[in-house]
């Protein structure tokens, strides 16, 4: 238990979502240990509630038991996986308050992507390489500017197209576009280091 | 779009900020197998998946583990009937089942060093076609299946609004039959009505004749009363002959407006073809009349212009043909003396 909640997020063994997928509760548990906390701060800063994160958790977690079958190593890594179909499920959440006439997200920039001063200091629960990526990320994003870190927030944690960015910043399209390619691009460099090399590329 | 402008839209693909149409170009542009596009997807994915690392972490809440660990383990394979089920938003597995196929075995050279690069490069290039087609063809199933599943969804559609557009014409029918009903009722109603205003005209016409004969009874009645009354008036006594013994007639005259009035009464009917004649006789009689008998056997009959009364002796009425004739042939049936 110990050893399992000290592995990475980042560094989740596809082997283990295998075991998973063949029903290993043991494997599950574990899998849960490594990215639980990583996945509940991204479902906590898209829906901004505590209980309803936790409540997305849930449904999250049996998702992945039903669907990890479907999972193919070589199409992603584990911690994408998860990242991606959180972020989709908290968007359907957010998209769906808002059409029942709630407010869908505290407006704009209240919650940046990064904390004003972000945590950075090394936790005795997390494991090494989180740390560092957790740190290498930060920075990468601090890097940018101001404009291009909104358009990058907007779109990942609120779950708007550059239509909708554009619209609520009463901005171009193009440069809402730009913004977000120019973002992406320096993220993509900073980040070079942590990218799997491609067999393609 | 361009290759060009989908490549450049592949950042905006990653990180969720295209339109569904745009989206839906972006897939099938990597469904058509561009390699470049498909290794620069994954590198933004991989950007977009990490961006939460960059939050400060929130612990979830203690109790969380417990109950996704007591939830029942779903039974494997149970993936394939959610699948179902379409979902507003990116499907994780979505872009990931687009990009990096199973990596294949390695593939060891089944040519000797002597056939040369060139054939070596040959043979990879065959197997990378050998692996883009077995990655396109697995793709093309399950768009050929998505597409099948499309098309049976349309086919259901259009059975439906099928099935509407009969009954809408079945309504259109009942109601055309309704029209028609209505519209040889009206004219039913019409013709009704015409009949109804042509006998209108009739009992018009009828009235009108009536009127007219009413109004003739009337105003004789009023000048035989207005003959009574005037003390002026003369009146002449006709009493009947051998041959109508309960006979007998009287005749009034104006002398002012020289007009005379003849009522007669228990005359003997008459054959057909023959008529009763008044004859004014001075020193030869002279015809004032010809009359006939009404239902009572009785006569009245309104003489217009009987002048030189005074000068008359005699007044008598005898039966001739019909028509009448200048000077009496037939027998005598009334005698009166002025």
């Amino acid at each position: 238990m110990e050893a399992a909640s000290r592995q990475a997020a980042s560094t989740i063994d596809p082997k283990l979502l295998a075991r998973v997928a063949k029903g290993d509760p043991q494997a599950f548990e574990q899998l849960y240990d490594q990215s639980s906390t990583l996945l509940f701060t991204l479902s906590y800063r898209i829906l901004n509630d505590r209980d309803e994160a936790a409540e997305l958790l849930q449904e999250v977690y049996l998702e992945v038991w039903r669907k990890i079958a479907k999972y193919d190593v070589g199409r992603g890594s584990p911690i994408a996986w998860l990242v991606t179909l959180t972020r989709s499920r908290a968007i359907d959440r957010l998209r769906s308050r808002a059409a029942h006439g709630q407010q869908a997200v505290a407006d704009s920039f209240e919650h940046p992507l990064v904390s004003v001063t972000p945590d950075v200091s090394p936790n005795p629960y997390e494991a090494q390489e989180d740390t560092e990526l957790r740190q290498l990320m930060a920075k990468a994003i601090l890097d940018l500017p101001l404009p291009q870190q909104q358009a990058i927030e907007m779109a990942f944690y609120q779950g708007l197209t550059h239509t909708d960015i554009a619209a609520k910043l009463n901005q171009p399209l193009g440069t809402v576009k730009t913004r977000i390619k120019l973002a992406m691009t320096k993220l993509r460099a900073s980040l070079q280091q942590t990218l799997p090399q491609g067999e393609g590329a | 779009m361009t290759h060009e402008e989908l490549e450049e839209a592949v950042p905006l693909y990653a990180i969720g900020a295209l339109e569904r149409s745009e989206r839906q170009a972006i897939e099938a542009h990597l469904l058509s197998g561009c390699a470049a596009c498909h290794a620069a997807l994954k590198d933004y994915q991989t950007v977009a998946s990490l961006l939460p690392f960059g939050l400060t972490p929130a612990t979830p809440p203690n109790t969380l583990k417990a109950k996704i660990m007591m939830a029942p383990v779903p039974i494997p394979g149970a993936a394939e009937a959610e699948q179902a089920a379409p979902r507003s938003s990116l499907e994780p597995g979505e872009w990931m089942n687009h990009l990096f196929p199973p990596i294949t075995p390695a593939r060891s050279l089944p040519f000797r060093l002597a056939m040369g690069l060139a054939a070596a490069v040959m043979v990879l290039g065959g197997g990378y076609f050998a692996w883009l087609s077995y990655t396109q063809t697995t793709e093309r199933a399950s768009e050929i299946r998505q597409l099948e599943a499309a098309v049976q969804q349309e086919t259901a559609r259009v059975a439906s609004i099928q099935s509407e557009l009969q009954q809408r014409e079945q309504t259109i029918a009942t109601l055309k039959t309704g029209m028609e009903q209505r519209t040889t009722e009206i004219a039913d109603l019409r013709d009704q009505l015409l009949q109804r205003e042509a006998e209108l005209d009739d009992a018009h016409t009828q009235l009108t004749k009536n009127d007219s004969s009413l109004q003739r009874l009337a105003r004789q009645s009023e000048e035989f009363v207005g003959l009574f009354k005037n003390p002026a008036s003369k009146v002449v006594p006709l009493v009947g002959s051998e041959l109508a013994k309960s006979a007998g007639a009287f005749l009034l005259f104006d002398p002012a407006t020289e007009k005379a009035w003849l009522y007669a009464y228990n005359l003997p009917a008459l054959p057909s073809g023959k008529v009763y004649q008044l004859w004014a006789i001075d020193d030869k009689p002279v015809s004032v009349s010809v009359f006939g008998l009404d239902a009572g056997l009785k006569a009245r009959r309104y003489i217009k212009n009987l002048t030189e009364f005074s000068r008359m002796k005699k007044f008598a009425v005898t039966v001739e043909p019909d028509g009448g004739l200048p000077e009496p042939t037939g027998a005598l049936y009334l005698i009166g003396q002025n």
